[in-house]
């Protein structure tokens, strides 16, 4: 009695992972067998034919799997060596910077200069990897937009936390929870972003995303400056090493340009404040954002791996 | 074509006329029923293939109606001219999808 129990959930499981269409006769099919076999007493059959379609492939259209290793090998790249990149673009930047400084060294304004230029020169790479990425995309093995979110998100993760912990050896902890907090809200955006580009939806995917993004970096950027700068987040009056939290939603764009758009907050000290406790990580969101945001809403879109005919030609195989 | 597929053609085709039901077809070709019914539905799919419910009523036969598959006129036809096709590409005659011979198969 236990047996077949087991075996009517592993059928349901297999059920589940074909299509909608089918799912009700092949139950109606399946039972039908295992009652067969229930009832001749073959146990070890029962559920040797349960897990057998519990774990096998469902009956989606077969690939060519030649093409689907190919699909897998390339996708497997792009998304384990573009997150490297953007902490390429994000090194790279930085000491570019270094040769434009000291030729702008003699001017008054060079200083102020500084953070534009590295955000200038993040964002002109970062779109320049988000072109090859929407390229790789196209023929991406990753199916639906959780997994695109998810195969797009954890390789970031995966190069983004050493990162932090190289930068800031001696707190690398403080960094982490505004890392954690964006790496989440990139997930949620790039699933929504591909979900509404899987239906079409491209610009509305476009809007979703980048807000979307944008949202999920400056949140982690408050939480960083709260819980890194030492007085922490404070109400008027401040004292030299603390921020005024009503200029927060501010405070992304506020690394990225060290300029307060000419409002009150905030002041100068703040954004130098801000700036020293976050050194690297509001240009690796700006580097990595392109790319995921790329790379999810045209995989999304990308055509499913064509199946295969039942009978090759003769023409293209030499039989039919 | 892959083996599995090349299997259960050859075990459908050696008695045409003759409906048979999944653990049927199981025994006949050895195959797995993880990789028997991928091939039904896909043969199902290009039409070789039709599926019938078993004409009984399941409280007088003590057991659920079983699904029966039988190949189409065209599925005859074509699953033939394949297993010919395959059957003269291989050079020495080896024939991994078992030895059921097709009855009236004129490609044979």
């Amino acid at each position: 009695m236990v047996t077949r129990r087991v075996a009517e959930l592993l059928l349901e499981l297999a059920a589940r992972r074909w299509p909608v269409d089918v799912r009700d006769d092949l139950r109606r099919e399946w039972a039908a067998e295992l009652h067969v076999l229930a009832e001749s007493g073959r146990r070890t059959t029962m559920v040797g034919f349960a897990v057998s379609l519990a774990v096998s492939r469902a009956g989606a259209p077969l690939v060519d799997r030649t093409l689907m290793r190919g699909r897998a090998g390339r996708t497997a790249a792009a998304l384990l060596l573009s997150p490297i990149a953007c902490v390429g673009i994000v090194l790279v930047s930085a000491y570019t910077l270094y040769p434009i400084q000291r030729w702008l060294m003699s001017q008054t304004w060079a200083d102020r200069t500084q953070k534009p230029l590295w955000t200038a020169l993040t964002l002109g790479m970062a779109l320049l990897l988000a072109m090859f990425a929407a390229h790789w995309a196209r023929h991406t093995a990753l199916d639906g937009p959780l997994r695109i979110a998810l195969g797009v998100a954890l390789p970031v993760a995966v190069a983004a936390v050493p990162f932090v912990y190289v930068i800031y050896p001696d707190r690398p902890a403080a960094a982490v929870p505004g890392l954690l907090l964006w790496l989440l809200g990139l997930t949620l955006a790039l699933w929504a972003a591909a979900s509404l580009a899987a239906r079409g939806r491209l610009r509305a995917a476009w809007w979703v995303g980048v807000v979307g993004a944008l949202v999920a970096a400056d949140l982690a950027v408050i939480l960083a400056v709260v819980v890194t700068v030492p007085g922490g987040y404070s109400g008027p009056p401040l004292s030299p090493d603390t921020v005024d939290g009503i200029s927060a939603p501010l405070w992304l764009f506020v690394s990225w340009t060290e300029w307060n758009f000419g409002l009150p907050r905030p002041a100068h000290w703040e954004i130098i404040t801000i700036s020293d406790r976050l050194l690297v990580e509001p240009m690796l969101y700006l580097a990595c954002t392109p790319y995921a945001l790329a790379y999810a809403i045209r995989a999304a879109r990308s055509a499913p791996a064509a199946p295969v005919a039942l009978v090759q030609t003769r023409s293209a195989t030499g039989w039919t | 074509m892959t083996i599995p597929v090349a299997k259960v053609l050859a075990a459908l085709l050696a008695e045409p006329d003759e409906q048979r039901y999944g653990l049927d077809l199981m025994r006949l070709t050895g195959l797995p029923s993880g990789t028997l019914y991928p091939v039904l539905h896909r043969l199902q799919g290009a039409g070789w293939l039709a599926a019938d419910w078993e004409a009984i009523d399941p409280v007088a036969a003590g057991r659920p109606a079983r699904r029966y598959y039988r190949l189409t006129a065209e599925g005859v036809a074509q699953a033939r001219q394949a297993l010919a096709d395959l059957r003269a590409a291989i050079p020495d005659g080896r024939r991994p999808w078992g030895g059921t011979e097709p009855t009236g198969a004129p490609a044979w």
